[in-house]
């Protein structure tokens, strides 16, 4: 990639949000489609994903390769990280990684267990009181909890929170998808032929590996 | 906004549906409103299945890659990782 995405950043991204507030703001966060598609968050993830992939090499043993489990817990550690906090499932993912989960846990509310199994009494129950009339169908409410089950962090949700978390996750997603892709191009690229040359084609590494070998 | 005990309106649940519909590959390409909660939830799943599975592959594809990285490489990979 050698243009720089000149893409409308018109919308301050980088709002300085309070992590202690997990509830609402006073100005609506912005949508997820704009919000993890400006050129700045590609910027910031890629450069913490490099960041991240680089340590995790310097972490590796010389013998040992690194794994692709290790790749890919750094590079969603590196997605948490540049949502800053501001959703449920990127503090899901923090916390998680993080050794001492009780006591960050009730930090945050006490409302993400991703390694309690405490199945409370049917979700429908406490739900089903007063609700939108889809929500209480049983095809629905059987894929929102397959919904929530996907999401880290976020099983036993209400389905408003559900729906936001998933829609800022897909976003958020889909950006890892894009900058992992355009870093393995690169580096492609850049282990097969000169570092002189700027052009990423979508090459098999493995083969040419064999071959330049 | 808040009706008797509920703290979410219908209206609000079909913005967020609304909202997640848009954000799927599928809505781009016919660009409808025609989808049905239910399988919209249906999509949203399969599509973060799929992603998952894109970053798995991805994954693989970064941990062979940095594996037989050798240092002037990775010197030049991250200077155009920056330049991006």
């Amino acid at each position: 990639m050698a243009s720089v995405p000149s893409s409308s950043s018109s919308s301050s991204p980088s709002q300085p949000k309070t992590r202690k507030k997990p509830g609402q703001n006073s100005s609506p966060p912005p949508p997820p489609q704009t919000k993890w598609q400006t050129g700045t968050q590609e910027r910031l993830y890629s450069r913490r994903l490099v960041d991240a992939l680089r340590a995790t090499r310097d972490r590796t043993q010389v013998q040992e390769s690194v794994g692709s489990r290790a790749v890919k817990e750094a590079a969603d550690s590196a997605l948490a990280l540049t949502a800053r906090g501001q959703s449920r499932w990127s503090r899901a993912i923090l916390f998680g990684r993080n050794s001492c989960r009780r006591k960050l846990l009730v930090k945050a509310g006490g409302k993400i267990r991703r390694h309690r199994r405490k199945q409370h009494g049917a979700p429908p129950v406490a739900a089903a009181a007063a609700e939108p009339g889809v929500l209480k169908e049983q095809k629905v409410k059987e894929r929102l909890r397959k919904l929530g089950r996907l999401v880290p962090g976020c099983r036993k949700l209400p389905a408003a929170t559900l729906l936001e978390e998933a829609a800022d996750y897909v976003a958020a997603l889909e950006l890892q998808v894009r900058t992992m892709r355009a870093l393995a191009e690169a580096l492609s690229a850049a282990t097969v032929s000169a570092p002189e040359e700027e052009e990423t084609e979508a090459v098999d590494p493995i083969a040419i590996a064999e071959q330049g070998s | 906004m808040t009706t008797s005990r509920s703290s979410i309106t219908e209206a609000e649940i079909n913005e967020l549906i609304s909202k997640l519909h848009a954000l799927l590959p599928e809505a781009r390409r016919r660009g409808t409103h025609r989808a049905s909660a239910a399988k919209l939830l249906k999509e949203t799943c399969s599509y973060i299945k799929s992603l998952h599975r894109e970053v798995d592959d991805l994954s693989d594809r970064l941990s062979y890659l940095i594996s037989s990285m050798d240092v002037t490489t990775s010197q030049a990979e991250i200077i155009r990782s920056l330049l991006r």
